[in-house]
């Protein structure tokens, strides 16, 4: 009894979850997809590449920028802050990635490989921690400070490409954005796993805790002791990380990178599945979880607009669309429309409307 | 003196070349006493980091327009394909009184405040490869471009050639609304054989990364029943043919890729067979740029549309001649 | 009085949560012309009955009667409309508009083109006028005005509206005496027009001296309506937390049995120890065992001179040795690591982490003084949750109810917790008892008293002198900025001692 009533629980928990709408919309896009094509989700095996083929692993595959990026600029808005800057950062990345390769010019090295990826995630790693010292330090904005960068970012990158899109020929690196490993795609492989170790750094220490502590409230945080300016410092850094690693797989799959269109506009992707995940832009407590679920979210619904030949023109209101929808269901106020009870939960000050 | 004379139609360019030649000769001359070394000020709104075709558009007007022939240059590429910061730095360039505007449009609409100033301020305009719409070619002075339309149906013969049978085919789209892809569709369109299916058409906004994206969910969605493709530029011809490969499918034999442009990166996988057809787009017209821009100055009439002759090339074995001498 | 018809009658209200019965059958009646106070500990269920009356809540049982017509109340419109408005404890103006503006929001005067501005600011003048407030220019930004002020405009405000039933919930809480003053002398002036009045608040002071008449509530129960005349303090305590006060007398007589004359070594030794524009150079010295007050009133020093302390502000002159040793104290961190804890005087701001649970809130200070790399494992939170949670009585005992859906009182508890278990030997309380229950102070001063007991030195600051007399072994007195006494306490020491010593210092007259 105790235990059906603790499942029972544990199931209203999810649905009570943010990102419980998130799956649902997921779920729903792949029924849309299948009712068009009934073998949408087939998954048939190649022999000769060693790999799955279907349109999930195509998801899976868009999906590893997008949850990179999602996961870190998840971090930062934990903190209370933005971070505008992961599409540029994305393209620094990229454009050391090729320019590097291009010089070396060797096709098969996987030192040169190793050598092009350790200084592209090096130099994300940079311009995050210039982010850090700007808001931490300097006490800029982070909405201010990470514009800046998204605009000095592609301005690095075509500085770095001399202002032209630079391809390359390097096997290894070709292989993480195309090649695969027991059968999936290596960079949602490798995605999965960086989400993992980022997972465990933040859950299993005490990061999370104190990252959420000082979005919550920076002052009663300083004051128990916390030391909010390294804490901001470490998860711009983060988030500069990853976004250089998105970089290298949204590159590496076509060994090329387009200066003004590799992660174009992909923050607001980014900061959108955050916010299907059920993290407030407020900061505060955040879900790793729920970023993913977002990330692979806005996969699945731009590889649906293109399955279903929705026109190029009306692409962005389709998007829309849906995502309103998304953002109306996960509503605290929309929901206790459909829900025929009184509110359980006492509103919070910011919550009530201003009488 | 030549004033009232209009010039040769632009088709006999080399005509129209010589003339401008003997013009460019008497402005000089001209000139000569008032002042011999002050330069030709030339503000270009350009469109900056594109593809392997704007880049070499765009360094053939820099290669032309030298200090030493006697022009000093104002580049200035859009942020991003932003036509914003190109309306800005139109505006920059008028305020500022340069001699001559160039404008390579990012987008074909909304233009006409920006011309209609230049008129005012009696700076002669040349649009170079893209166009305006609606085509008011009474506030500009010229357009120098490749003939999309013709280039775009050069493209379709050959797929009518091809499949006399008809196929099915999808388009890959430059950004909705942009002018180039309204008449690369036009040229396409009204040359493509009616036994063609057109399965459908998606932007990929030229990336060769989206365009990879974009095809290999069109092969899931068709079952690979896809005979050609139509990728408007090079990058998206060479993101597509990744996705075809992957795919598990031939390129040349499942599916044939068609592109426009003709940079060196789809000559060079034309003559390694995957791609099928290149049309060429010719960038390279800085000369007949230079002669137009001259006749300007001088106040002479200009045909307001000159075409740009542009190649085709069918196959890997016209792909491998055409390498050792490709300039971009 | 005789009794006229109640304006507001609610009879046998009950409202439930999920596993709490906020309200049992509660009954509460309002006339017209009476200033009326709710009375009950934190959690009594005072809140969620104005939420019931304001229509925030939906009840699930009773009738609420207003004006003689039986009502259902489906949101704050509603009752708005049915004449009731409400001041909260946060004033919930916009700081950025004029005052005239925040008066008249949503009532300003139209005229042909639009809002009339001269108009609505002549409109916002007569009210201010009504209230005594004649001397505010209604083209000023609010943000101009202190705290106390903005209360009154935004009574102002609710006065504008023809409000019938005026609730004022905590609205003492952040003024000073002079400004509670005025704020009762505005509250007066509405009874006298006819306005009900609904008071809530913990200074038992301020209740006996603006209240008609007191409905006490306990644990979500209704204990009786009384008439203010009829019903004295400890009867009142007692009514409020069903026990007797003697409990909370043993404190004082305990204190004064248990004080020490120090010889040794102190702990803390300040020397000179200031900050330009915030507290003069000022010398502090503390014993083990020593609980030091510092009294003073609002912006007297006393909280500035704690945050120098314990390093949440730095000082700009001075020297400090700890335990015989030179510290610089220069940050909190470095506070919490020569075992110096400080509880804010700002619960709500510079306290707790809202969203964060009873437990995170709990370890933080701990966790900060490990580092993020040193996680403390689950069990050794449990532990440390639940010995706190046990030793400082704090009610719901459920560590992962997130600190916010806590009462002040228990908020309270939770902080001390924090900072106890950094096992502090100095720990700096800054109005520890402010805006909690009288249940929660005493536990809370008890506490205090234990702690001191077993060795840790205390400085306790508090706005209620007779606390920081029961508690404190010496006392600093503050005035403007700068120190102006210091006394051991003793038998002859009381609040009217402290007040005497503020007193003569005073040139000009402060209003009582």
């Amino acid at each position: 009894m105790n235990e059906s009533k603790s499942n029972l629980e544990r199931v209203r928990a999810i649905i009570r979850s943010q990102y419980f709408w998130g799956i649902v919309a997921i779920f729903l896009l792949l029924l849309i997809n299948l009712i068009k094509d009934p073998s949408y989700l087939n998954l048939s095996y190649n022999p000769t590449t060693g790999a799955f083929v279907g349109n999930i692993i195509d998801i899976l595959r868009a999906a590893a920028p997008i949850l990179m990026i999602a996961v870190g600029v998840c971090l930062v808005i934990a903190t209370g802050g933005i971070d505008l800057s992961v599409g540029s950062v994305m393209v620094v990345s990229g454009a050391v990635t090729m320019e590097f390769l291009s010089a070396a010019n060797q096709p098969d090295s996987i030192g040169a490989a190793a050598l092009a990826i350790l200084l592209a995630l090096l130099l994300s790693t940079v311009l995050g921690l210039v982010n850090g010292v700007l808001v931490a330090f300097v006490g800029l904005q982070p909405f201010i400070t990470t514009l800046v960068m998204m605009l000095a970012g592609r301005g690095i990158a075509k500085v770095i490409t001399e202002g032209q899109n630079t391809s390359a020929t390097n096997e290894p690196v070709r292989w993480i954005a195309n090649g695969y490993a027991f059968g999936l795609p290596v960079v949602f492989l490798i995605a999965v796993a960086v989400i993992v170790v980022v997972s465990i750094v933040v859950r299993k220490s005490a990061l999370g805790l104190m990252i959420e502590a000082i979005g919550i409230d920076p002052k009663a945080s300083r004051l128990a002791g916390l030391n909010r300016r390294g804490l901001l410092l470490t998860v711009y850094a983060i988030s500069g990380l990853l976004a250089g690693i998105a970089g290298i797989f949204a590159t590496a799959s076509v060994m090329t990178v387009d200066v003004s269109r590799t992660g174009y506009q992909l923050e607001l992707d980014a900061i959108l599945a955050v916010v299907i995940g059920g993290t407030s832009l407020a900061g505060g407590k955040f879900s790793i979880g729920g970023a993913v679920i977002g990330a692979l979210l806005i996969a699945t619904l731009d590889k649906t607009v293109l399955f279903l030949g929705v026109p190029s023109s009306a692409t962005p209101a389709f998007k829309a669309i849906v995502i309103i929808a998304l953002c109306l269901l996960s509503s605290e106020r929309v929901r206790s429309l459909f829900r025929q009870r009184r509110l359980t939960t006492p509103l919070t000050p910011k919550e009530t409307v201003p009488s | 003196m030549l004033s009232n004379k209009r010039l040769a139609p632009a088709l006999a360019l080399v005509a129209a070349g010589a003339l401008t030649m003997g013009l460019a000769a008497c402005s000089s001359d001209a000139e000569a006493p008032g002042g011999g070394d002050e330069l030709v000020t030339v503000g270009f709104v350009a469109v900056g980091p594109e593809g392997a075709w704007r880049e070499a558009n765009e360094a053939n007007v820099q290669d032309t327009f030298t200090e030493e022939a006697g022009y000093e240059l104002k580049y200035a590429p859009a942020a991003n394909l932003d036509q914003k910061s190109q309306i800005d730095a139109f505006t920059a360039f008028v305020d500022e009184g340069v001699d001559v505007i160039l404008l390579s449009a990012t987008e074909g609409s909304g233009w006409e405040d920006s011309l209609a100033r230049a008129q005012e301020a009696e700076i002669p305009v040349v649009l170079v490869d893209r166009g305006i719409e609606p085509d008011d070619s009474s506030l500009y002075v010229s357009r120098i471009a490749p003939d999309n339309v013709v280039v775009a149906a050069s493209i379709a013969e050959w797929a009518n050639a091809e499949w006399p049978e008809g196929a099915n085919y999808v388009t890959l789209e430059g950004p909705a609304g942009v002018g180039v892809v309204n008449e690369r569709n036009r040229g396409f369109d009204e040359a493509i054989n009616d036994n063609f299916t057109k399965l459908e058409a998606q932007t990929a906004n030229w990336s060769a990364d989206e365009a990879k994206g974009v095809f290999e969910t069109m092969l899931k969605s068709y079952d690979n029943d896809i005979q050609f493709v139509f990728a408007q530029n090079d990058e998206m011809g060479l993101g597509a043919a990744l996705a075809v490969e992957e795919a598990g499918l031939t390129l040349g034999e499942d599916v044939k890729i068609a592109t426009i442009d003709g940079t060196r990166g789809a000559i060079e996988a034309l003559a390694d067979g995957r791609l099928s057809f290149v049309a060429e787009y010719n960038p390279l017209f800085g000369e007949t740029l230079v002669d137009v821009v001259e006749a300007a100055l001088a106040g002479d009439t200009v045909e307001s549309y000159i075409i740009v002759p542009s190649l085709t090339f069918d196959s890997p074995e016209a792909a491998a001649e055409a390498l050792p001498d490709r300039q971009f | 009085m005789s009794e006229p018809l109640p304006i507001v009658e609610m009879e046998s209200i009950s409202i439930s949560f999920p596993g709490v019965k906020a309200l049992d059958k509660v009954d509460f009646r309002l006339f017209p012309g009476e200033v009326h106070t709710l009375m009950g500990e934190n959690g009594a269920g005072k809140s969620t009955l104005i939420k019931a009356l304001t229509g925030v809540y939906k009840i699930d049982s009773g009738d609420i009667v207003i004006a003689g017509q039986s009502r259902r109340l489906t949101g704050t419109a509603d009752a708005q409309a049915a004449g009731i408005a409400t001041v909260y404890q946060e004033v919930n103006l916009c700081a950025n508009l004029s005052i005239g503006e925040n008066v008249m929001l949503g009532h300003e005067v139209r005229g042909p083109l639009g809002i009339n501005w001269s108009a609505t600011h002549r409109a916002a003048q007569a009210a201010l006028d009504g209230m005594g407030l004649g001397h505010l220019d209604p083209r000023q930004p609010l943000a101009t005005l202190s705290l106390a002020v903005q209360q009154l405009v935004a009574i102002s405000r609710a006065m504008v509206t023809k409000t019938k039933v005026l609730i004022l919930d905590e609205p003492t809480s952040s003024l000073d005496a002079h400004e509670v003053a005025g704020l009762f002398t505005v509250i007066r002036r509405l009874r006298d027009q006819g306005v009900a009045i609904l008071f809530v608040s913990h200074f038992l002071d301020q209740v006996y001296a603006i209240s008609d008449r007191l409905t006490v509530l306990r644990n979500g129960q209704y204990v009786g309506e009384y008439s203010t005349r009829e019903l004295d303090r400890s009867m009142l305590i007692s009514k409020m937390i069903g026990k007797d006060v003697e409990t909370l007398r043993g404190i004082g007589s305990e204190r004064r049995a248990n004080h020490r004359s120090p010889g040794d070594e102190p702990l803390l030794r300040a020397e000179k120890i200031g900050r330009k524009g915030s507290i003069e150079p000022t010398d502090v010295t503390l014993h083990r065992g020593e609980i030091l007050g510092f009294a003073g009133l609002l912006g007297s020093g006393r909280t500035e001179l704690a945050r120098l302390l314990c390093g949440a502000d730095r000082p700009d002159t001075g020297r400090v040795w700890m335990r015989g040793k030179r510290t610089e104290v220069s940050n909190p961190k470095a506070g919490l690591d020569n075992r110096i804890a400080f509880s804010s005087e700002n619960r709500r701001d510079e306290g707790i982490i809202r969203d964060l649970t009873v437990r995170e809130n709990l370890v933080l200070a701990v966790q900060a003084k490990r580092g993020w790399a040193r996680p403390i494992p689950r069990r050794e939170q449990d532990a440390l949750v639940s010995k706190y949670i046990t030793a400082l009585n704090v009610r719901p005992a459920d560590p992962e109810r997130p600190i916010k859906n806590l009462s002040g009182g228990n908020q309270q508890k939770v902080l001390l917790g924090r900072w106890l278990a950094t096992q502090p030997d100095l720990l700096i309380l800054d109005e520890p008892t402010r805006g909690i229950d009288v249940g929660a102070k005493a536990e809370i001063q008890l506490t205090v008293a234990q702690l001191a007991d077993d060795g840790v030195s205390v400085v306790f600051i508090s706005s209620e002198l007779e606390e920081v007399v029961r508690l404190s072994d010496r006392i600093l007195v503050l005035k403007d900025h700068r120190r102006i006494a210091e006394l051991e306490n003793g038998p002859g020491v009381n609040a009217d001692t402290i007040v005497d010593i503020i007193a003569s210092e005073v040139q000009e007259e402060v209003g009582a």
